[in-house]
């Protein structure tokens, strides 16, 4: 065979090579996608184009509507704030980047499973970072093209800037990407050194869920209609501060504003600094992630395995939980080792508790808002019947049992609905055990129940403090809450074991698909389907001037028996599926 | 050696696995007996790991029976568990429990009671050289050592018989040893042992007899002596395999590649 040049010599077509390797994954996994993900797929773009032409068209109305004389007179100066705009996308364009692209460099170098194929074959080392630096950085400088680009061209519509300022917009965001990702894998290389990556993207992937329900369940809680004109005011001239002529992302911004309004000699000033730095950060970044990763600094984390050393040899018998020892007696072994190995397994995976957070917060918000109306429903305009105002009151009682229910259902979703599948590769373990399939169940179901039962009674004894209920009323929701979640948790194990899937890497990957909302949505249905079992005999006792307590007494009786039945006979119907999982 | 009653502890009859059209294991019929290392070899996708499925109740046959140790796998699947070990190919175990913790696990879904599960913890984390990364969570594990973790569980309850898949794979030279020595033990207190290996120089100095599957049919069943027959006078192992499962042809490749 005659060698006529060597692979891979050119860098900039070793890139594109990769980059197009990309491409034909991403091409051929829509291709061979079902026919219904590549309609969302392009439906999903088709969303995307529809949000970019009305962030636009919103941007500029709302850009124009800050030259109104009204606005003129809370806004203390519109061209500071009209500057600072630019600096505002830029900065949170920048940070997004940055932390959106350590996920994904950390993914891509060291948890990919790629690097050592792609090191070894005839490319340039710095083709194979620079197309990991691409892949990390295209789909968070897309997103944020999507947000701030509409907002800095209507920007510039309204306000008349010169036309250099459209390339350059694009230009500087193209810098703050690079640059932001330059560095995202300097720190990668460095939190790499020092804890494990799997370990690092558990806990980033937890964080990350954990702050967007926060920040989009946040909104819940302010009191917007409370908010003055001057506590307003106070809010826009606040966005001037991020302006500071310290802070080289305000250069970049400023850069713009400047140009656009043709002031040359401080915009060209500081676009020059900023290209500059943006250029010299992301060439010294690669340059030195690259020595890196390839010498092994940052492969070689600290070890925890010394310290551990001294606690293994003076291992103690086994370390019973609390909640191991109180069911010990009562139920078999082999139950007890399913409860207790999935709770450590659910504790310990972060990428579960990034699931299981999520209904927590829900909780804690819905539980706010509840404890902040006082337990009183809305008074409307007083035209309603007092009747209804009357149930509507009664209803109001057991909304703190709502609130927990609600909580109990969202984590039964999770906690039932996923059991099996929870297992995945490693359910071998207990299929070649010799467990019947209803000391299984038994184990899976306790899994999903206890958990539930805790936060769904912790939520209700707080909300129940908080609002002061009375002691008889307590402990009716308790038993409530109690029966109902063990109904719930019974039918969303049934549908767990229909769905289950055993074939996954990450266990937020595990899709149950339509069977996963059937099962959610007909929990909750069901769920209120005993609720009215539950609180209807009391409520009407109530209405009706007899005694509560008998109300409650026939409600109980109902309701355990519909919650009984949701627990047994969904699960007996798919008995016989549970021997014939993952085959 | 103590002379063991020779029970037939694993039994197939006319086992048959379909995966829609494609026959993975068509009409196979063996037994092992107790005391004896049974090696099962065979090309890949040949059929030898849906086979071990079917033996240690992953996978139920489409028809034929499996028996363990005189339990009817379809019948009374418990105790026929109860009495087998298996060690798959691929070591996949809980990544966040620790190898202790594991063993507790397993333990407990055998029923032995908790001082015994102790001690034998102890035993086998010391025999596969683990005792220091016992309390560390497995996804920090080497593969070597994952291996070793899923072989101490399938021995924790002492099985009479272990079924194991590739049980050298990715192990070190020691390990590998380790595990031969056990194995030999093991089948020397009455266990029966079944093993598939691609490492015929393990099959056959090991394995007492020899089992050799091809497109899911078990062409040749015997001990060395009684495959040489079948083989046409071939000695070694690897010839009798290559002439069995028509694998000659890759001599001539190999020729075109020098």
């Amino acid at each position: 065979m005659t060698v006529t040049s060597t692979p891979g010599s050119n860098l900039w077509f070793s890139v594109w090579k990769l980059l197009r390797l990309r491409g034909v994954i991403f091409i051929s996994g829509f291709r061979r996608s079902r026919l219904r993900n590549k309609i969302g797929m392009v439906v999903v773009g088709v969303v995307l184009l529809a949000i970019l032409v009305a962030a636009f068209v919103f941007s500029l109305l709302i850009l124009n509507t800050l030259r109104s004389p009204q606005l003129t007179q809370i806004v203390s100066d519109p061209d500071s704030l009209l500057d600072s705009i630019p600096v505002l996308i830029v900065t949170i364009a920048f940070i997004i980047i940055f932390i959106t692209s350590f996920g994904l460099l950390l993914q891509a170098l060291y948890l990919a499973g790629d690097m050592d194929f792609l090191l070894s074959s005839p490319l340039p080392m710095r083709a194979v970072f620079l197309s990991k630096q691409m892949q990390a950085i295209l789909p968070n400088y897309a997103l944020v093209m999507l947000v701030g680009l509409p907002v800095l061209f209507g920007l510039g519509i309204s306000q008349g800037y010169n036309f250099l300022y459209y390339p350059l917009v694009i230009l500087v965001l193209t810098l703050m990407a690079f640059t932001a990702a330059g560095l995202a894998s300097l720190v990668v290389m460095v939190v790499v050194r020092i804890f494990p990556a799997r370990r690092v993207a558990e806990v980033l992937g937890f964080f990350v869920a954990t702050i967007s329900i926060l920040c989009s369940q946040s909104g819940r809680l302010a009191n917007f209609d409370d908010i003055s004109g001057e506590q307003a005011t106070q809010a826009l001239n606040q966005l001037g501060r991020i302006n500071s002529p310290f802070s080289p992302l305000a250069w970049a911004g400023g850069s713009l504003s400047a140009i656009g309004q043709r002031n040359w000699l401080p915009g060209v000033g500081l676009l020059a600094i900023t290209i500059g730095l943006c250029v010299v950060i992301f060439l010294l970044s690669l340059n030195t992630a690259e020595r890196l990763y390839f010498s092994g600094w940052a492969s070689v984390h600290t070890s925890t395995r010394r310290s551990r050393k001294t606690r293994v040899q003076h291992s103690k018998p086994p370390n019973r939980s609390l909640l191991a020892t109180s069911v010990k007696r009562l139920l078999p072994a082999q139950v007890q080792a399913i409860l207790i190995k999935d709770l450590l397994v659910l504790r310990r995976d972060l990428r579960n508790m990034s699931q299981i957070v999520t209904p927590l917060i829900f909780g804690i918000v819905y539980a706010i808002m509840l404890v902040r109306s006082g337990g009183e429903p809305p008074p409307g305009r007083g035209e309603a019947p007092a009747v209804f105002m009357e149930v509507l009151s009664n209803l109001m009682l057991y909304a703190n049992v709502g609130i927990s229910l609600f909580v109990g259902w969202s984590l039964l979703s999770r906690l039932a609905g996923m059991s099996f599948s929870l297992e995945g590769k490693q359910y071998w373990l207990l299929k070649t055990a010799p467990v019947s399939s209803l000391r299984l169940v038994a184990g899976k179901y306790l899994v999903a129940y206890f958990p539930t039962l805790i936060l769904c009674w912790t939520f209700l004894l707080i909300t129940s403090l908080l609002q002061r209920v009375s002691l008889d009323t307590l402990a009716y929701s308790l038993v409530v809450v109690a029966l109902s979640v063990a109904g719930v948790a019974g039918l969303n194990l049934a549908f767990g074991v229909i769905g289950a899937n055993f074939e996954w890497e990450d266990p937020r990957r595990i899709s149950q698909g339509t069977l996963g909302c059937l099962g959610a949505l007909a929990s909750a249905f069901c769920m209120l389907i005993c609720l009215l079992f539950f609180f209807g005999p009391p409520i009407l006792f109530d209405l009706l001037d007899f005694p509560t307590s008998i109300g409650r007494l026939i409600g109980i009786v109902l309701g355990s028996t519909a919650s009984l039945c949701l627990a047994i006979i969904p699960l007996w119907l798919v008995r016989k599926r549970i021997p014939r999982l993952a085959e | 050696m103590t002379n063991i009653p020779k029970t037939n502890l694993i039994q197939t009859q006319d086992l048959v696995k379909r995966f829609g059209e494609k026959m993975a294991v068509d009409q196979v019929t063996f037994q092992v007996a107790a005391g004896e290392i049974f090696g099962f070899l065979g090309p890949n996708g040949a059929g030898k790991t849906t086979t071990i499925k079917m033996i240690v109740g992953l996978l139920q046959p489409t028809s034929g029976s499996v028996e363990v140790a005189g339990f009817d796998l379809q019948e009374q699947p418990l105790q026929a568990k109860a009495i087998c070990g298996y060690l798959p190919d691929t070591p996949n175990l809980y990544p966040k429990l620790s190898a202790i913790e594991l063993l507790r696990f397993v333990g407990d879904l055998y029923e032995i009671n908790h001082e015994q599960i102790e001690r034998r913890s102890q035993e086998l984390l010391r025999l596969f050289e683990l005792t220091d990364a016992a309390n560390d969570p497995i996804d920090t594990y080497s593969h070597g050592m994952q291996q070793k973790t899923a072989l101490a569980s399938a021995l924790i309850h002492d099985p009479q018989v272990l079924v194991m898949d590739e049980p050298t794979v990715g192990l070190d030279p020691r390990s590998a040893r380790l595990i031969k020595d056990i194995l030999r033990q093991l089948a020397e207190r009455g266990a029966a042992i079944f093993l598939s290996t691609h490492i015929l120089e393990i099959a056959e100095r090991m394995c007492d007899r020899i089992g050799i599957i091809n497109d899911g049919q078990l062409i040749a069943v015997g001990t060395m002596q009684e495959l040489r027959t079948i083989g046409k006078g071939e000695t070694s192992l690897e010839d009798i395999f290559l002439n069995l499962t028509g694998g000659t042809e890759y001599a001539e490749i190999a020729e075109v590649l020098k």
